[in-house]
């Protein structure tokens, strides 16, 4: 049943394409099954989607100076 | 005047901290961050007369800003001959059977993955790991999932295969991962 067996590296290279819906119906059934049984790769996709999660979540407002305001400013009334 | 009409006069007061902090978190330097801004209102004003109104003056500003944005990624891809075979040394992931090594096998968080987290910490963390990727793997990461573009955008802006790009974000996201747990989990 080799066809139905991947690796973690092509698991894991599979999960980026899920993610845009991506897969062929081989590749779906090939990666369900690798999930089901590698905890490891699981963990690789919720760490991953912890990531993008986060990575998304913008922090801190930050502010500009009062300098590169008024640069801006006579740049605009040029 | 009506809602959807331009306020040129204000812009600078009402967006230039919003568009900045927006831009900062995208390019991660201050100086360009800063010079995006400034040219983002330099062409809203040159494009001042095209504004039709459609979108909000805020949405429209954005949209000038985010093309900004996504040709300093197309730039900043091509400025780098991307030797696409060539891996780091210290890629390694996976064996010769394709599993993971024991060295960097993803280990137990012991986190609730669904969080998003506000601790000033690890959003440094974060970005520092973000800036060890390879330029290119950057460009992908961010356009992907801060500009929400689909691979096939992506892939056409930065002119590189899908299967490359595939690739990339394969990379990008096994070195986050890599570099959050040894500076992040276990520092915890």
């Amino acid at each position: 049943m080799n066809l139905f067996n991947i690796s973690c590296k092509k698991a894991t290279y599979l999960l980026s394409k899920k993610e845009e819906n991506k897969l062929s119906w081989l590749e779906k059934i090939t990666l369900h099954g690798h999930l089901a049984m590698c905890s490891l790769c699981r963990k690789f996709e919720q760490q991953t989607g912890f990531i993008i999660l986060n990575v998304k979540h913008a922090h801190e407002h930050t502010v500009l100076s009062v300098e590169a305001k008024e640069k801006m400013q006579r740049v605009l009334k040029d | 005047m009506t809602s959807s009409s331009l306020n040129p006069d204000q812009w600078i007061n009402n967006y230039a901290d919003a568009l900045y902090s927006y831009t900062l978190h995208r390019v991660n330097d201050a100086a360009l961050a800063e010079d995006i801004v400034q040219e983002t209102f330099l062409s809203a004003w040159k494009a001042r007369d095209s504004y039709k109104g459609e979108a909000s003056e805020k949405s429209w500003l954005y949209t000038i800003c985010k093309n900004k944005i996504i040709d300093y990624y197309r730039k900043k891809a091509k400025d780098i001959v991307q030797p696409m075979s060539q891996r780091d040394s210290s890629d390694n992931y996976f064996d010769e059977t394709e599993h993971w090594t024991t060295e960097n096998k993803p280990g137990d968080w012991g986190i609730d993955y669904q969080q998003s987290i506000d601790n000033k910490e690890f959003h440094k963390v974060l970005d520092g790991c973000k800036k060890k990727l390879q330029q290119i793997q950057q460009a992908v990461f961010e356009m992907k999932y801060l500009e929400d573009l689909d691979a096939a955008e992506i892939c056409k802006a930065l002119g590189i295969t899908s299967s490359n790009y595939w690739v990339l974000i394969h990379r990008a996201k096994l070195k986050l991962r890599t570099c959050l747990e040894k500076n992040w989990i276990n520092l915890k």
